[in-house]
């Protein structure tokens, strides 16, 4: 027990001084696979928040709108409302009236007053709108809608049904999963070149310290524990690196998308501290992974 | 106080008949992979105790002998035993506790440059006996055996060749092996330092330490008349119980 301690100490203390001691060299890998746990981890939360973006189109993918002429009664909206409401392909239905047709727009930033001039009235048309159980729905219930009496033709369509957007949705997010996969799985593997590359400059430096420890009895794993904590401790400060600046440069971003663009894209905290969490054990097992092979060649030599 | 007064009678070279040998080689071959052959045929045993100098010509063949020895190389053909333990067939698992059985040092003396004298020579023990007690104790009085025990803090930079090569040796002899490895210890020395090297050897071998020195320093081992085992184009061609650098009556250019 006495004899294990102490060999996790001189490990410990090995690692440490390994590290300090050829300072220059272990920063340098250490800022080199930040910068890769960097693009690891940007890539994932683009990807992430790309396929977030997306996802959220298509919910919005899922409801038709189906303009109303102004002429009609509410009980004859509410008539429909309720036929609609008892077809099984449909999820939901909802009505907007003409004011709140102007509120929706301008939330989504429509600047409406010029044309309220204009006009001298509201120009947008009141709707049912349905939520649809499946997506391949839509095309029937929009050919349903545009034969009822109740429909506003007046603007060129009577609903806003837009057959090529769903496939073109569902490809996007195939594509961008995909892109984000073998991106990550690319800078992975770069990343591990680059640690087994610097770690092996770093044993080479001690190749003299190694073979005094082969000639004086030293076992291979005794021999190989400092350099491999030594990854895993360059692996981990890397990857807090990486994730730090990847978490600085979400927040900024994410305030510059909301600010600039109406994509209303929400901070996603839970997925960040994932992401961290998964760079950090990534960055020790690739440290770790890389010394044990940089070292490998030395202890066999 | 001289070391020598605190000695052991020297243990005796010629063994009692029956004595297992602690190294024997049994008809033992290097060809490295580009077809050099660096030992060949060779047969040997050696005592507990014993002080044996290999000589021979630059690349005779003298350091594969040693590198064989602690299995830095695999031989050929042939068996090599050490301490009754075939170190031929040794798998990598086994080979630590080979190598504890001796105590190296090279011409070059491996020190650790960052080190300073006393963590150079314990880290040979954190390394083979980790938690070894009384650490501190036994690396100064190892020091006070080579004579360094005033240059506990300096770092190898700041010591002669001389001293370089005896921390090297404490460092060697720290985990108080059973068997002292020296290739070329005395190759990159002057002619006194060199011979007060190969007194603390002799000192060492007095401790009953069996010591095995490659060398081609002529003037010591005639001055000293121990055994020799001359090696020539990888061939045991001489082992004499006292001999000289050169055969009896043999001269070289």
């Amino acid at each position: 027990m006495r004899g294990l301690l102490a060999s996790v100490r001189f490990a410990l203390v090995a690692a440490g001084q390994n590290f300090t001691r050829n300072l220059a060299v272990s920063m340098a890998g250490v800022f080199t696979m930040g910068l890769i746990m960097l693009l690891v981890g940007g890539t994932l939360l683009l990807t992430h928040t790309v396929d977030a973006i997306l996802a959220q189109q298509e919910t919005q993918a899922d409801e038709i709108h189906i303009y109303l002429q102004d002429s009609l009664s509410m009980r004859t909206i509410a008539d429909y409302e309720a036929r609609f409401s008892h077809d099984l392909r449909v999820n939901g239905v909802a009505f907007t009236s003409k004011d709140q047709a102007v509120v929706l727009a301008q939330q989504r930033g429509l600047q409406l007053q010029s044309a309220f001039n204009v006009l001298g009235n509201n120009p947008l048309p009141a709707s049912i709108d349905l939520h649809v159980r499946t997506l391949g729905d839509l095309g029937q219930l929009n050919n349903l809608a545009k034969s009822l009496p109740i429909v506003d033709t007046s603007s060129g369509s009577a609903t806003d049904y837009n057959p090529g957007v769903i496939p073109r949705l569902q490809s996007l997010i195939t594509v961008t999963v995909w892109v984000g996969g073998v991106l990550s799985a690319v800078l992975a593997v770069i990343s591990l070149v680059i640690i087994m590359n610097t770690i092996r400059t770093a044993v080479y430096i001690r190749r003299t310290e190694i073979e005094i420890m082969k000639l004086v009895g030293a076992g291979d794993w005794f021999v190989r524990w400092p350099f491999i904590l030594e990854g895993v401790f360059g692996g981990v400060l890397a990857a807090a690196l990486g994730a730090t600046a990847v978490a600085v440069a979400y927040r900024f971003l994410l305030t510059q998308a909301n600010t600039q663009t109406y994509l209303g894209i929400t901070f996603d905290g839970r997925y960040l501290t994932a992401m961290i969490v998964l760079l950090v054990a990534f960055g020790a097992a690739l440290g770790g992974f890389g010394s044990f092979l940089g070292v490998r060649r030395f202890l066999h030599a | 106080m001289s070391l020598a007064a605190v000695m052991p009678p020297q243990v005796g070279q010629k063994p009692d008949p029956g004595m297992r040998p602690v190294i024997s080689f049994h008809g033992v071959s290097k060809t490295y992979p580009n077809g050099t052959e660096a030992i060949r045929d060779v047969d040997l045993a050696i005592y507990q105790g014993d002080f044996c100098f290999v000589v021979g010509a630059s690349g005779s063949g003298k350091t594969t002998l040693v590198r064989l020895l602690i299995r830095e190389e695999i031989a050929s053909t042939g068996r090599i035993f050490v301490d009754g333990q075939e170190t031929t067939r040794m798998t990598r698992r086994r080979l630590p506790r080979l190598r504890r059985k001796f105590g190296i040092v090279f011409q070059d003396y491996k020190l650790l440059p960052k080190l300073t004298v006393a963590q150079n020579v314990a880290f040979a023990l954190q390394v083979t006996k980790p938690g070894q007690r009384h650490l501190k104790e036994k690396v100064e009085e190892t020091l006070w055996i080579v004579g360094l025990e005033d240059k506990l803090d300096t770092f190898p930079d700041e010591l002669s060749g001389g001293e370089q090569q005896r921390v090297a040796i404490a460092r060697a002899l720290v985990h108080r092996p059973r068997i002292f490895l020296a290739d070329e210890p005395t190759g990159n020395l002057d002619p006194d330092t060199s011979w007060g090297i190969v007194q603390l050897l002799l000192q060492i071998n007095h401790r009953g330490t069996t010591v095995l020195m490659a060398t081609h320093n002529r003037e010591i081992v005639d001055l000293c008349r121990r055994r020799v085992i001359a090696i020539d184009s990888g061939r045991v061609v001489r082992d004499e119980v006292e001999g000289g650098y050169l055969r009896e009556g043999e001269a070289t250019i």
